[in-house]
């Protein structure tokens, strides 16, 4: 059993894919931080539509969510970027390196995920009780930013697998 | 339900607010990728697990400026004289 086999890079690229914002592609296995940031802009939108019947000028503070929606795929994509920066036919590829890939991108991937789950529905019910309520508006702020550190987390976990890849050589 | 206060206001600042969302958009696409690669190549010297950082940092950023612009977009409006969004006084 050597330590490259030829199908070491599917593991590469399918970590590229799970961690990528493939937004055209909603597949179901790929692009989860896609999935949790569409997820989170569609929930956290269906609120500010609500939000803007009422009272129109408080959309621009209530599109936070969606932004922050916006940067947990940015986070996807970077991470993807990282990898394919270290994927290289003409160095050899062990199936070491293929797993670390693909699980730095399933981390970064699926806490991604998570996070836009999260900022969604925080998103559409603190939206919605801002018509009534000014106040909530930090607190909203606040639930955010801790919904997104989640996929903050995912990304330094990643980054940190993706340094311990070498250029090992195939014995 | 109420009507929205200030129809007539709302017509010419949905075309700020439609150009500084645009702008929000295209930054927050274009700012963590650009500073990801020109930080590789030209700070980091090809490191690219800092060139990583520098980018979220950059993406943070922008969002950053998004929500301090949103908060003083409010307090324009606030000063203009408009009602305050607290429940209701009416």
């Amino acid at each position: 059993m050597s330590y490259c086999p030829p199908y070491a890079p599917f593991f590469g690229f399918a970590g590229v894919a799970s961690s990528d914002a493939l937004r055209e592609y909603a597949d179901q296995t790929l692009g989860w931080p896609a999935v949790g940031a569409a997820y989170g802009t569609s929930k956290a939108g269906i609120g500010i539509a609500g939000l803007g019947q009422f009272k129109p000028e408080l959309i621009m503070k209530s599109l936070i969510p969606v932004v922050m929606s916006g940067i947990i795929a940015v986070y996807g994509l970077v991470v993807s970027v990282l990898i394919v920066g270290g994927l290289d036919p003409s160095h050899d590829y062990p199936l070491y390196s293929g797993f670390l890939h693909l699980g730095a991108g399933l981390a970064c991937g699926l806490t991604g995920l998570a996070a836009g789950y999260a900022i969604g529905i925080v998103g559409d019910s603190c939206v919605r009780a801002y018509v009534r309520e000014s106040k909530v508006f930090v607190a909203m702020v606040l639930i955010l930013i801790f919904a997104e550190v989640l996929g903050l987390y995912g990304l330094i976990v990643a980054l940190i697998m993706n340094t311990k890849v070498t250029d090992a050589k195939c014995s | 339900m109420s009507v929205s206060s200030g129809t007539p206001p709302q017509t010419f600042e949905q075309g700020g607010v439609l150009l500084k969302l645009v702008i929000f958009s295209l930054s927050l696409g274009i700012v963590p990728i650009a500073s990801y690669f020109a930080s590789e190549k030209y700070i980091w010297g090809g490191n690219s697990t800092f060139a990583a950082i520098t980018a979220i940092v950059a993406a943070n950023i922008v969002l950053v400026a998004y929500i301090i612009s949103s908060l003083r977009d409010d307090q324009a409006e606030r000063e203009a004289g408009k009602p305050p969004e607290s429940r209701k006084d009416r």
